[in-house]
């Protein structure tokens, strides 16, 4: 990461702080013994290993730690500990369920005038049930992004915590969101060609109106770019904040290396369906790529090369990769696992699939520092999985965000509750399982 | 990206249900069985009684070469409810011979022996519910084939008349295990049309993959999805989704009673000795039925009506009803609705509520369509939980399937099933992997109208086995072989034995190094 990026990132420090100053109850410390901890960072894999989480933080990390007084002790033994989950790219907040405008607003209409300059903490709705049922499957980060309506630009995504809390947004405006390629051309542009072209002239009007804002509103222009999205893409341009843009041909892959010379931006592919075909060149420029592993299907033309070897090859050449659910971003992020899982079957190495969950991730947005590993003096997100994290049958048996253990109860497991038994009782069914 | 999150989910939004009947299974199919009476008889002068052809597109399909195999060493799921250990399955002229502990199945001289110690083996993976071939890849306005969104009742439309049969999805669904699938038309009406059983074989044409003797399947639809579609010229509302299909029923049973009220009249007319269900009558009763109609002019024949054709037959049971419905209460009464018309309800499709009525289903031997953990993306499908699959089948006679309408699901429906009976065993109930591989083999067999020919690893039914690396119901596990009647149509281990469609040739894809997208 660079200099300027870690700049930003010290405003979102200021702010998580902030919410740190709020009142919050205390909670004991949490020690986890006996179990295998991947810890995804330079102790690798410990076996029988403990974690002493204190105070939002993990304290310690090795075998055969003495617990704290007071400490709330985990039986490890046969589990297996991960860093939490962070799920790259997601609506998770921004969405309740689809088709119905009042419950999704992760998305602008078509002939909404702004992009750039929406911001998802606007709406990051951290009730949402999307966020304890995700929870209760791994997930302890998010970002939470809005996606492109009526231009080529979402608006700017961020990085969140799944814990329900009110303060949940960990690091605003994390990144901006373009769709490029058909999805992109489709929007904005009538073609691929157009497409490019509409991003350039973005990108260059918003670098000469970052110089001088005022002087830019008073001249004449050819375009009719609103002020408030070029000012929204001045960190993009400044190169502090990364550009998410969904992109999928090898083509259009190497088009992206080209934008991120060109304007010494900050870039992250997403989609890079025939990614592996230009991985070398993602390497060498640094570029992560966001992708789900299991698409290989021809499923347009700019994916007829999309194989599940995608991940594994990305990986061997040296790509930082992550995952999301392509169908299901948000409502389905706790299935990270079995994308996983599934991208190791083939080929990928075990431990690359789960740094592709938790750290590289975590790195895409400048906070390898504070989350994606289990190190002393990290972020206290932590998973304990009833055994391979990656495995069909696995499930969390306990989740922990910021040193707080959460409860993996959600609504879906209130109307389990509620139905899982069907025989007549003395009341209708809406009396059961309520508080 | 909204579109990207749209395209990803069009398959969602515009899926079927369908319903089935409980019948025999191993009753003759009934449109099978009326055809061959029709042709198969060429000694008999054609009947000058009008009778609707009943499979005009017959199938062409017809096994490929196999030799004798011998499967050994496995551990043995086989459809039924059973698991043998260190298990045989022989394999002989495309049929499964025998299924047993290793040292029980002896095979014929110069068997072919596949050494599968350690590795697993069920039978081949179904899916209820796909859209293959009629939605694509690539995805594109030109091959969107798989809703005729014109009118809210569309009976009239086939499946098989869209399908694509170079659709790449087929070779990635058979990396997956899967050796047959019910190919739907979307759920955007009312009554959809017409589905397609096929073979996962590859071919050049739909006939060629066409389920040999396979009833056809209907597909309606519940619910968010017709209310939406026609929204401007109604049903825009869940009141009038139901009075759409009341209406259809009502005038298929009247299309029908013309029809037999016909048949009675011609069979008088012309004394011959069939009647209208194609049953033989006494020659004497109708010689005599013959004379009393000598004064009459001969009855006409009604006009054919496609939609009504295959409504009415749905009435009748020749067809089977499948029906996309989400939410508990409407599946109630699609039940009642059954009742009213006299037609029976093979399965739900997408039966994301199953397990607030899962007694009810049951008693009614309905089985249940659902997906492990699919949610959300309406509000019909707000209220999945995870353990609804299982629930389904834990009632007494529950029938639950685990089926896909995904291209990338298709491929991996053992790990759907894997992941719901994790969640139900969590709950507390105890089921088995041999169990639960019911759910993508046996189950959707059933209500297919299929289990009598495929679905499980019965001696005597067709050989459609899948070889496993290891536990299907672990994330690691890979189909290596897949046999469809016997032939070896897929080896991980053998490029040869990878299909690659018209489509994928000559295309960037040198870096592939087993075919269909592995």
């Amino acid at each position: 990461m660079t200099n300027r990026l870690i700049a930003a990132l010290a405003g979102a420090n200021a702010l998580l702080s902030f919410g740190h100053a709020q009142p919050t109850p205390v909670d004991k410390p949490i020690v986890i013994q006996n179990a295998r901890l991947h810890t995804m960072g330079p102790a690798g894999v410990v076996e029988n290993g403990d974690v002493i989480i204190n105070d939002g933080r993990i304290v310690a990390v090795g075998t055969d730690l003495p617990a704290p007084q007071g400490a709330t002790v985990i039986d490890g033994a046969g589990k297996v500990v991960t860093p939490g989950l962070f799920a790259p790219f997601s609506e998770i907040g921004l969405v309740e369920y689809g088709l119905d405008g009042e419950a999704d607003d992760s998305s602008a209409d078509d002939d909404f005038p702004l992009s750039a300059a929406l911001d998802a903490q606007d709406a990051f709705n951290p009730t949402s049930t999307l966020i304890a049922i995700n929870r209760a499957g791994g997930v302890t980060r998010a970002l939470s992004a809005p996606l492109p309506g009526g231009k080529l630009f979402g608006g700017r995504a961020a990085v969140v915590d799944l814990s329900g809390r009110i303060a949940s947004v960990t690091v605003p405006q994390a990144a901006q969101i373009a769709a490029l390629g058909y999805a992109g051309a489709s929007i904005e542009g009538d073609s691929r060609l157009g497409a490019w072209a509409v991003m350039r002239e973005y990108l260059s009007e918003a670098r000469v109106y970052a110089i001088n804002p005022r002087d830019y509103k008073g001249r004449s222009r050819d375009n009719d770019m609103n002020y408030a999205d070029l000012e929204a893409l001045g960190p993009v341009v400044a190169g502090r904040q990364p550009l998410i843009v969904y992109v999928n041909s090898a083509t259009e892959l190497r088009n992206l290396i080209r934008l991120k010379t060109d304007f010494s931006i900050q870039v992250i592919a997403l989609g890079g369906g025939e990614a592996w075909r230009v991985a070398r060149e993602l390497a060498a420029t640094n570029i992560s790529v966001i992708l789900d592993p299991v698409l290989n299907l021809p499923s347009s033309y700019e994916s007829v090369a999309a194989t599940l070897a995608n991940a594994a090859r990305l990986n061997a050449a040296g790509v930082r990769i992550a995952f999301y659910n392509s169908d299901a971003p948000a409502h389905n992020a706790r299935l990270l696992t079995q994308l996983a899982g599934n991208a190791v079957a083939a080929g990928l190495p075990y431990e690359a699939a789960l740094a592709a969950l938790t750290l590289n991730p975590a790195a895409m947005f400048g906070l390898q520092d504070r989350l994606g590993s289990l190190e002393a003096g990290k972020i206290a997100d932590v998973v304990v999985w009833d055994g391979d994290p990656l495995e069909l049958s696995t499930r969390p048996y306990l989740v922990v965000i910021e040193g707080k253990a959460m409860s993996r109860e959600n609504r879906q497991t209130r109307l389990r509750d509620r139905y899982k038994d069907l025989t007549r009782g003395p009341l209708p069914f809406a009396y059961r399982g309520s508080d | 990206m909204r579109r990207i999150l749209l395209a990803a989910t069009a398959a969602l939004l515009i899926p079927a249900c369908g319903k089935k009947e409980k019948k025999a299974e191993s009753e003759k199919p009934a449109a099978a069985g009326e055809a061959s009476k029709a042709e198969a008889e060429p000694d008999e002068p054609p009947s000058k009684i009008v009778r609707p052809p009943v499979d005009p597109y017959p199938s062409t399909y017809e096994p490929y070469p196999s030799s004798a195999t011998l499967i050994t060493g496995a551990t043995i799921l086989t459809g039924t409810g059973a698991r043998i250990n260190n298990g045989s399955i022989l394999i002989v002229d495309g049929k499964i011979s025998a299924v047993g502990a290793a040292n029980a199945v002896r095979p014929p001289a110069n068997v072919a022996r596949v050494n599968a110690n350690g590795k697993w083996v069920t039978p081949g993976i179904i899916d209820v519910h796909s859209h293959l071939g009629v939605y694509p890849s690539p995805s594109t306005d030109s091959t969107s084939d798989g809703n005729e969104a014109t009118a809210p009742v569309t009976a009239q439309v086939w499946a098989e008349h869209s399908v694509w049969p170079h659709d790449p999805g087929f070779t990635r669904a058979l990396a997956g295990g899967v050796t047959s699938m019910q190919i739907l038309p979307g759920s955007a009406n009312l009554v959809g049309g017409r589905s397609a059983i096929l073979k996962n074989v590859p071919s050049r044409t739909v006939q060629g993959m066409k389920f040999p003797g396979a009833r056809y399947g209907l597909k309606m639809a519940c619910g968010e999805n017709p209310k939406r579609v026609y929204n401007d010229q109604g049903p825009s509302t869940r009141m009038a989704n139901f009075a759409g299909y009341r209406q259809a029923w009502i005038e298929a049973a009247a299309y029908n009673k013309k029809w037999e009220t016909y048949w009675e009249d011609a069979e008088k007319f012309y004394g011959e000795d069939e009647a209208a269900d194609g049953k033989k009558k006494p020659r004497k009763a109708a010689k005599e039925d013959a004379k009393k109609s000598d004064d009459k002019k001969p009855p006409e024949a009604p006009t054919r009506d496609l939609k009504l054709e295959t409504l009415g037959a749905a009435l009748k049971g020749d067809i089977i009803v499948h029906m996309h419905c989400y939410r508990g209460d409407e599946m109630a009464l699609v039940l009642d609705m059954a009742k009213e018309f006299g037609y029976k309800v093979a399965s739900f499709q997408h039966a994301v509520e199953a397990y607030k009525i899962a007694d009810i289903l049951a008693r009614n031997g309905v089985c249940a369509a659902m997906w492990a953990d699919w949610w959300g993306f309406k509000l019909e499908s707000y209220d999945g939980v995870r353990e609804n699959i299982a629930l389904v089948n834990a009632q007494k006679d529950g029938c639950a399937i685990v089926h896909s309408d995904s291209a990338l699901g298709i491929q991996r429906l053992n790990q759907e099933a894997a992941k719901a009976m994790a969640d139900g065993n969590r709950l507390g109930l105890k089921i088995t992997e041999e169990q639960a591989i019911k759910w993508v083999t046996a189950n959707p067999a059933k209500a297919m109208g299929i289990l009598d020919k495929t679905g499980t690893l019965d001696a005597g039914k067709m050989a459609d086995v899948v070889v496993w690396s290891g536990n299907p119901f672990s994330v690691y596990a890979q189909a290596e072989k897949v046999y469809i009647d016997g032939a070896l149509l897929y080896d991980r281990a053998d490029e040869k034995r990878s299909p690659r469609t018209d489509f994928e040739l000559g295309q960037p894809g040198n870096g592939f190094t087993g075919g269909a997208g592995q």
